[in-house]
């Protein structure tokens, strides 16, 4: 299909604006100022992210994200400077501790509870924190845990939801733990407000 | 409705506009494709003849299918036939894309390494890291390095730049 712009390519006088947005540019080489993705990172769906932990090197990186929401699956807070970060460009920071009633007994190993899955869905789900990033520690198994979940939410066969959990899981593999849990998760416990839900999320369910 | 997206598939840029990778899509993979994606255009890297059920899928949707003929990086014309795939991606005419190779990991890997390098900005680590992610821990240094060495000279017009494209004068 041929763009409608090539259509008035024979007007000689266009206006100053559409002039300028007509310069050619030159790709060539990468840009001089680099940028570093967090660890694990990776898009999920339009204007939803997922990674480990960031740290300083990757705030240029999250800037270009623009996003208002994070997401942080862990008990403990992450670092200072991610808090500073998040405080300084009014991005909300949202923890989903991984098992509020744990206590001194809770450990990182631990699965996330279903009422920490349901709290990161409920947010995802609605478009109003958009762009969103869902982290921990390594993105990894918990991140991984709440994106395995959301899959199943939106209709992916158990196979295709452990094959991307298995994909960020790194060298020791997934955890069979992680994926009993997205298996037995009940997509009924996440209600959708269709009129606050992404676009995506309306195709899928 | 069960949705069986293709083997190793994942959004490359998920913003104004929708880059996604994968393997090579097979029919229980088109209702996924056909439902959630919304294509216009699918770039299939690689070496194998278009199938008649795959065919027949593209036709039926109206999505637009460019094959570029690749075996590896070490191909001759590797050079002459990223810039085409290049030139498909930085027209925001042809969003949404799928890009595809068979597995999704080492052809797709180079191109999405390509495009976070050359129109993104992302540093090597970063790509490495990516590119690990989607091969199974398979090093694939020839590829690696083929990303690191790699640059072109494209003449591309501004307006048409998808929103994801970083440039300079």
């Amino acid at each position: 299909m041929e763009p409608d712009y090539e259509e008035d390519d024979d007007h000689v006088y266009i206006n100053e604006e559409t002039e300028l947005g007509r310069e050619n540019v030159v790709i060539s080489h990468a840009p001089r100022a680099r940028i570093v993705p967090p660890l694990n990172f990776c898009p999920v769906e339009r204007y939803l992210y997922r990674s480990g932990q960031p740290s300083t090197v990757n705030f240029p990186f999250l800037l270009d994200l623009k996003l208002k929401t994070i997401i942080w699956l862990a008990n403990e807070e992450p670092q200072d400077a991610l808090l500073e970060f998040c405080d300084a460009h009014a991005i909300q920071l949202q923890f989903a501790t991984i098992n509020p009633d744990g206590g001194e007994d809770d450990n990182p190993w631990d699965g996330l509870t279903e009422h920490s899955i349901i709290s990161a869905l409920r947010t995802i789900v609605n478009v109003e924190s958009y762009p969103l990033l869902v982290c921990c520690g390594m993105g990894r198994h918990r991140t991984g845990t709440v994106i395995g979940c959301l899959r199943r939410i939106m209709g992916w066969n158990l196979a295709s939801v452990s094959e991307e959990y298995r994909r960020f899981t790194g060298s020791r593999g997934g955890r069979i733990l992680v994926e009993l849990l997205i298996e037995a998760f009940d997509t009924q416990l996440v209600e959708i407000d269709r009129a606050k839900a992404p676009q995506w999320l309306l195709t899928a369910v | 409705m069960v949705y069986i997206p293709p083997l190793n598939f994942a959004p490359v840029v998920s913003t104004e506009v929708s880059l996604y990778r994968s393997g090579y899509p097979m029919p229980l993979n088109y209702a996924f494709i056909a439902d959630q994606l919304h294509l216009r255009t699918i770039i299939y890297v690689g070496d194998k003849e278009l199938s008649e059920d795959y065919n027949e899928f593209l036709t039926q949707h109206n999505i637009q299918y460019h094959f570029v003929h690749m075996n590896s990086c070490r191909d001759k014309n590797v050079q002459e036939q990223m810039d085409k795939v290049l030139r498909l991606i930085v027209d925001r005419a042809n969003y949404p894309i799928l890009i595809h190779s068979n597995k999704g990991k080492h052809r797709v890997g180079v191109v999405v390494g390509i495009i976070r390098k050359l129109l993104q900005g992302w540093s090597t680590t970063g790509i490495y890291q990516e590119y690990d992610i989607f091969s199974g821990g398979l090093k694939g240094q020839v590829d690696l390095e083929f990303i690191t060495m790699f640059d072109t000279e494209l003449i591309v017009r501004r307006d048409h730049l998808p929103d994801f494209v970083k440039w300079e004068r």
